[in-house]
Formats: structure tokens, C-alpha cells, sequence
């Protein structure tokens, strides 16, 4: 009598043109990923935002995105890797950055503008900033190097990101395997179809206050809105970041004087 | 003791070497330069190609003009200043000891190459090397070596290619040469002619004391000089090693592609000569003769020092596409700064960082998209000013050292602004003194909480003062969409601003 193996293999042998190898499981590969830095959300992802692909944190203004990309970015930088931040509107904020565990002088940051300042004709360029953010993503994952690329389109008018090429979302993510570079794409509506590997939806619940006068953090909701089989939800926390310095203890002596300034008047 | 030995180097037509040396496309067409203010110019100097249309040295320049298919170009100073200090950059890998003995339409040098027989083999392998190593940098070049001083120089210039003269023989091989190549003064040459002398063999036949009755004493020098056997007291010269080129254009050029056809020819040469001394170019001042007087600078500056031709070449079309002169270019300079060659120890845990000078590329072309100032690592200046940065450029820093037991952990998790620049003028209306509700140019939002007021001011004793009152504001537009933002009250002009979103 012919063993399991046996049989197996003369059905698969016989199948063999139509499906290769029919009865064997195929083998299941372990993405890598790296953390967020938030806990919460790496159990959510089961370890964190995927090396070597697109990535989306979408949400309106005031949901938590730039939040979570800049503690992506902290984790990553924590590790002495290279990242950049491509900045379409020009809104990146070092102070958060630094308060956040930004490492700054491990992340390269481009500041977008409307008008390129070359000056002579043959040089002259008229690329609007979301063209030169996508010219700049372009070049930093050709090049190589990042662990991190961080497009920030938060601001750009979701019709406005909606015109970008389905072909350059394929070759970002060609280019993101190639280099083991995490992009993550900032968004108000996922923008990469299918390109993305994972997208994340943002939304903000409640503020955090301590007493009247201060905000003291905000919790935010993220979802898993590209792996249909995850679709849970889990709250998480943000602590406020004082906007007036980097450091924290100066920041909160600043305020306190201007607390008690104000008090005295 | 050991017998003296010198090698002459001579490059003749040195102001038509040195202009083509930097236009390798003129090798093939006959070219001559002119010398002299307009409209009294000559022909000084012309390449083989030239002398075989029948131009000749001294021609007027309608002359030359008239020479079918001739190209004329004026003569440089500067040009043939510092294709001079390259050939004597060239020569001295052979021996410190230099002398110049340049002439006003050659450059000629002789090397003291006693003793270096050990390090460069004899004097016929030296003296191939020599030759080689000068057409590599771009010079076409006679090389002859001698025991005597003179008869290597009178030898060299006489004679193209390489000649070596074996000691005691000097007299045999200088015997044939013309007696014009003593360059002697205007009387005694037309005296020898009278007389029949037309050879160095026989003006060194002619009787010293006979001679010196008729001609005086400096006729014991010219019949020694004949003979090989003058002697010379060496007058070594420091060879400056700077790395500089420069070209002088013929027409003011206005394209890029132009400039950079000539700037690659001399990074080239600069990488050539660094790379003899086994060092790299740390840096590479660019500057140009514009027309209108003015003047164009730049400098680039490698994250690591390199040789590498493509890269240099690469950052310099970058550089000057960034900052494109303002003018048709009249001349160019490239001064490079020697630095020594990079070493990058990689870590086999070490994080993947990208590869510095191809990060120099990449950066170099995202300022040329988005601006100079536009690229690079924020760094938070030293004062309490909301939202104060400056750009500094970016590099590949050293990992850093692993956290200390004890040191608190970075924060985490914190609540991000995202800037508007520049800051949203807005309406807001008060009550109590609270914000209750703003608008801006397109929307309107009631606020549903605001906490503050934070106020802070500084640098009132300057023109950068600044005197604000910040709220963190919870609002509603009118959209329905709920924002957390920060608007800020200048208390000097009493205006409100939207400065940032918390996101």
C-alpha cells in the first residue's frame, strides 16, 4: 500500500501543469516589521508598520496622524537610523518632533515650496509642492539609506492627492522593497490603493484636560482599515506636548511664570 | 661620489599646450594663439596642425586669418600659469629638485635626478616615465637626460622624444646641433657666420685663447657651453603644489552643458594630480569671470573627500543648476582643497545609513527642487521664541552611545502641532476675555473649549520682539468637523493668528 507521501506525490506530479505543487501548504512569509514606539498600536499590528512597504495613517486635521508618525519616527531614529520627512505643506514642527524622541539630526527634512528659486530659464521649475514632494520621495528611496520616509500630505486637499499616478504609488512601492525603507504616507484618505500595504484610520476622542486652563493630552482611535480580518479598534492616550519649548522642564518653567504673572496682574 | 644626472623637460609652444590642454576637441584642428594688444597681435605659439598650413611664429593676425581653416586664439596668462605649475607638479614626482628654466614660448624645467636610479630604474626608464606621466597630464613634452646641466637643456629643446647622453659624450651628442640654439647675442652670432661656424662641434674645435682675444671672455662660456662641459650651480625652486585650473573662454559661454564639458576636463586633471599624491578633494571652490565685472563663487563641499570624477562632475552640474550664473561666463576656476582619502568602518549590526556620496547627490538635487535653504536637519535654537528653528545640512551621524541605566527614556507619544506657515490671520470673538469663536478666510469655528491664556514675550531691547498670548483651542467648524488648534494673540499689534493644528 503506497504512504501518504506517496500518494501525495503522484497527485501532485499529475497535477503538476495545472497546479503546481497542489497539496503543499505554501509557505508563509514573515514580514518584517518595526514598532511604532506605541505599544497599543504595535499589538494592534502585531509589532508594528511594515519594512519594505507603503503605509497609510489617514484622518482628518486634529486625529492623532502627525502623532503617530513622529513617534514611528522617534522609534526609528532611537535605533540610529536614517529617515526623512517630506513635508508638502510645510507644517512638520521640530519642537514636537524633539519633544517626541525625534532624534533631529538623524531625520532630513524637506520643506516643500510652490516656486522652485532657480533663477536662470534653463534651470526654472514650476512644480507645485505635491510634485516636488513626490520628485523628492522619488530620489530618497532611489537613493537609499532610510529606514523611514514620511510623505506628509495631511494638508494637501484629499482631490488634489487623488491625482496622483497609480504607476508612481507602484514604483514607490517597488522602490520601498528594494531599500527596506518604511514609507509612510500622511494622509486625510488613503491615497496608495493598492499599493499600500497597510492603511491606518485615525480619529480623534476625547481631550484630556487638567484643570481649566490646560490640555493635557487627547486620546486617539486608529483602526486597521486595509486588513479586513483586523478590524479592531483600541483608544490610546497622548500626552499634550507644551508648544512654547523643546524641553519639557523649561516649557513648564516658562508657563509657570507666565502663570504667575498673570496671577500677580 | 657619486656623477651628477639631470633630466630636462621641455614643452615647446607652452601658450598653444596650455590652451589645449583643456579643449581636447581642438586636437585635431589647426590652432594657433595670438599674442599682443588688437590690433598689433601675432601668432607666439601654434600646434603641429598649424605649422603644416604654413603659419609661422611672428605672422600679424591678418596673416593668420587669412590661413584657410585656422583657428586663433588669444593667449592666457593665467591659463599658461597654471598648466605650468601642473607640469612642474608632473615633473616633481621624479625629483624635488626642480629648476625652472622656462623660455617666453616654452616651459622647460630640469630635475636633479641624481641617486634615483634605485626608485626609478636607469635613465632610459626614467626618462619614458617621465614623458608618460606629462602626456597624462596633458602635455607634449622632449626629455633628455644628461650628466651636464646644459647639455640636457640645449639637448631637450633641439631634439623631440627622449634622449638620453651617456656621461663623458656630451660633446658627440650636442657636435650637429644648429649654433641658434645657444640663443647667443646678435654680434658674436653674425661673427661666427663670417667666420663658418654653424655647428656646436665646430664653435668647441675653435682655440679658447684665440677665441677669447677676438670675442672676450664670455666667448670661454659659449665654447664650454658647446662642448657639454659648463658647469652649473643649481638653483633648486619649491613646486607649489596647489590645486587650481583655469580656463579662459574664447566666447562667453551661456549653457551649462558648455561649462560643464570643460569642468569635467578639469576635475579631471585635479583628481589626477590629488590622486598622485594618494590624497582626495575635500573641496572644490568654483568660480567664474562673469561679463559685466561681476564675479560668481561657489564652494562644494563632499560629505567624504573623494576622487571620484562622476560624483565631483555630478555635484558640480548640480551646484551650478541650483545657482546658475548670472551672466555669460568668461572664465573658469576650479580650486580644489586636498584632504585624505575617506575611510567608512561599517558595522555588521550597524542600521543601514545611506552611502555618503551618493546622499550628497540626492541632496544637492532635492535643494535644486525645493530650495537651498529647504533641505536638511532642524536644529531648535537656544530661546524660548515659539517655533524657532534653523537649517543646518544633513549627514550621516556616528551612531550614538547606548542609554545609560538610570537616564529617563525619551518622551513618547506626545501630542504633534502641525505649523501653518505662515500663520492664518483670524476673527476671533471674545467673551470674558476667552476666545468663543473664529474665523478665517474660508470657514467659520465656535470653540467648545479653550485653555490658556499662556503668554510669553522676549527680545524687547530688538527688532525681533515678540510679545503673545497662547490658547489651545477646541472648535467645531462649520463643516462639523472638530479641530484642536493653537491660536495666538500678538499682543503688540492685538491680532489673532491660526498657528498650528494639534494632530
Amino acid at each position: 500500500m503506497p504512504s501518504a507521501s506517496a500518494l501525495r506525490l503522484q497527485i501532485e506530479s499529475s497535477l503538476e501543469r495545472r497546479f503546481p505543487a497542489a497539496l503543499s501548504p505554501v509557505p508563509r512569509t514573515v514580514r518584517e516589521t518595526a514598532s511604532t514606539g506605541i505599544p497599543e498600536v504595535d499589538h494592534l499590528l502585531d509589532g508594528g508598520l511594515p519594512v519594505g512597504a507603503i503605509s497609510e495613517i489617514t484622518g482628518p486635521v486634529s486625529s492623532g496622524r502627525t502623532s503617530l508618525a513622529l513617534a514611528f519616527l522617534a522609534a526609528r531614529t532611537g535605533d540610529d537610523c536614517a529617515c526623512a520627512w517630506i513635508d508638502a505643506n510645510d507644517a512638520f514642527d521640530s519642537e514636537s518632533a524633539a519633544a517626541s524622541g525625534v532624534a533631529l539630526r538623524q531625520l532630513l527634512w524637506v520643506r516643500c515650496r510652490l516656486h522652485s528659486p532657480t533663477a536662470k530659464p534653463w534651470a526654472r521649475s514650476d512644480f507645485s509642492n505635491l510634485d516636488q514632494a513626490l520628485r523628492a520621495t522619488d530620489l530618497l528611496l532611489q537613493a537609499g539609506g532610510f529606514s523611514a520616509l514620511v510623505l506628509d500630505l495631511g494638508s494637501t486637499a484629499p482631490e488634489h492627492c487623488a491625482r496622483i499616478p497609480l504607476a508612481t504609488w507602484f514604483r514607490f512601492r517597488q522602490a520601498a522593497d528594494r531599500t527596506r525603507c518604511s514609507l509612510v504616507v500622511v494622509a486625510q484618505e488613503p491615497v496608495a490603493q493598492s499599493s499600500a500595504a497597510l492603511v491606518l484610520e485615525c480619529a480623534a476622542m476625547n481631550a484630556q484636560t487638567d484643570g481649566r486652563t490646560v490640555l493635557a493630552g487627547c486620546e486617539y482611535q486608529v483602526r486597521t482599515g486595509r486588513v479586513a480580518s483586523a478590524a479592531s479598534a483600541l483608544h490610546l492616550a497622548g500626552r499634550r506636548k507644551p508648544p512654547a519649548s523643546v524641553w519639557p522642564a523649561i516649557a513648564a518653567a516658562q508657563r509657570s511664570a507666565a502663570a504667575e504673572r498673570k496671577a500677580s496682574a | 661620489m657619486k656623477t651628477e644626472l639631470y633630466a630636462c623637460v621641455y614643452a615647446e609652444e607652452f601658450p598653444a599646450q596650455a590652451l589645449l590642454r583643456l579643449h581636447p576637441e581642438l586636437a585635431t584642428q589647426p590652432v594657433a594663439v595670438l599674442d599682443g594688444r588688437p590690433p598689433l597681435q601675432t601668432v607666439c605659439s601654434m600646434n603641429r596642425l598649424a605649422r603644416l598650413t604654413g603659419s609661422s611664429q611672428g605672422m600679424t593676425r591678418l596673416e593668420a586669418e587669412s590661413i584657410n581653416g585656422l583657428r586663433l586664439i588669444a593667449r592666457s596668462t593665467e591659463t599658461e600659469a597654471a598648466a605650468r605649475a601642473v607640469l612642474f607638479e608632473s615633473a616633481a614626482q621624479f625629483s624635488p629638485r626642480l629648476e625652472d628654466v622656462s623660455q617666453p614660448t616654452a616651459c622647460s624645467c630640469v630635475l636633479d635626478i641624481t641617486g634615483t636610479e634605485c626608485l626609478f630604474g636607469p635613465p632610459e626608464t626614467l626618462a619614458r616615465n617621465l614623458r608618460a606621466a606629462l602626456i597624462t597630464a596633458g602635455f607634449r613634452a622632449s626629455v633628455a637626460v644628461s650628466a651636464n646641466f646644459h647639455s640636457a637643456h640645449l639637448k631637450s629643446a633641439a631634439i623631440r622624444g627622449i634622449t638620453v647622453i651617456p656621461p663623458g659624450q656630451e660633446a658627440a651628442a650636442l657636435g650637429r646641433l644648429p649654433l641658434a640654439v645657444l640663443d647667443l647675442p646678435a654680434d658674436p652670432d653674425e661673427t661666427f657666420l663670417l667666420w663658418g661656424i654653424r655647428t656646436l662641434e665646430e664653435l668647441a674645435a675653435l682655440p679658447e685663447s684665440d677665441l677669447v682675444a677676438r670675442l672676450g671672455p664670455q666667448a670661454v662660456d659659449w665654447r664650454k657651453l658647446a662642448g657639454g662641459t659648463l658647469p652649473h650651480a643649481f638653483e633648486p625652486i619649491e613646486a607649489d603644489f596647489s590645486l587650481q585650473e583655469f580656463c579662459a573662454f574664447e566666447t562667453p559661454i551661456e549653457q551649462i552643458d558648455s561649462l560643464l564639458f570643460i569642468g569635467a576636463r578639469m576635475i579631471d586633471c585635479l583628481a589626477t594630480r590629488a590622486g598622485a599624491r594618494a590624497l582626495s578633494l575635500a573641496s572644490l571652490a568654483v568660480g567664474m569671470q562673469l561679463e559685466g565685472g561681476l564675479a560668481y563663487q561657489r564652494t562644494i563641499r563632499p560629505a567624504l573627500a573623494t576622487i571620484d570624477r562622476k560624483f565631483l562632475l555630478k555635484l558640480l552640474q548640480l551646484e551650478i543648476a541650483a545657482h546658475p550664473p548670472q551672466a555669460a561666463v568668461l572664465s573658469l576656476t576650479l580650486r580644489a582643497q586636498a584632504g585624505q582619502s575617506s575611510k567608512v568602518q561599517l558595522g555588521l549590526f550597524a542600521p543601514q545609513t545611506p552611502e555618503p556620496s551618493r546622499l550628497d547627490v540626492t541632496i544637492a538635487r532635492l535643494k535644486a527642487i525645493a530650495g537651498d535653504d529647504r533641505v536638511g536637519s532642524p536644529v531648535l535654537e537656544d530661546t524660548h521664541r515659539p517655533g524657532s528653528f534653523r537649517m543646518e545640512n544633513f549627514s550621516i551621524t556616528i551612531p550614538s552611545i547606548a542609554r545609560k541605566p538610570g537616564e529617563p527614556e525619551p518622551a513618547r507619544a506626545r501630542m504633534a502641532l502641525r505649523r501653518v506657515r505662515p500663520p492664518t490671520r483670524v476673527r476671533v470673538q471674545l467673551d470674558a476675555l476667552k476666545p468663543v469663536a473664529f474665523r478665517d478666510r474660508e470657514q467659520s469655528f465656535k470653540v467648545a473649549a479653550a485653555y490658556g491664556p499662556w503668554r510669553t514675550c522676549g527680545c524687547w531691547w530688538s527688532t525681533e520682539a515678540w510679545n503673545t498670548e497662547e490658547w489651545d483651542v477646541l472648535a467645531e467648524s462649520s463643516g462639523g468637523s472638530s479641530v484642536a488648534c493653537l491660536l495666538v494673540r500678538d499682543c503688540t499689534r492685538d491680532q489673532w493668528q491660526l498657528e498650528a493644528f494639534y494632530d
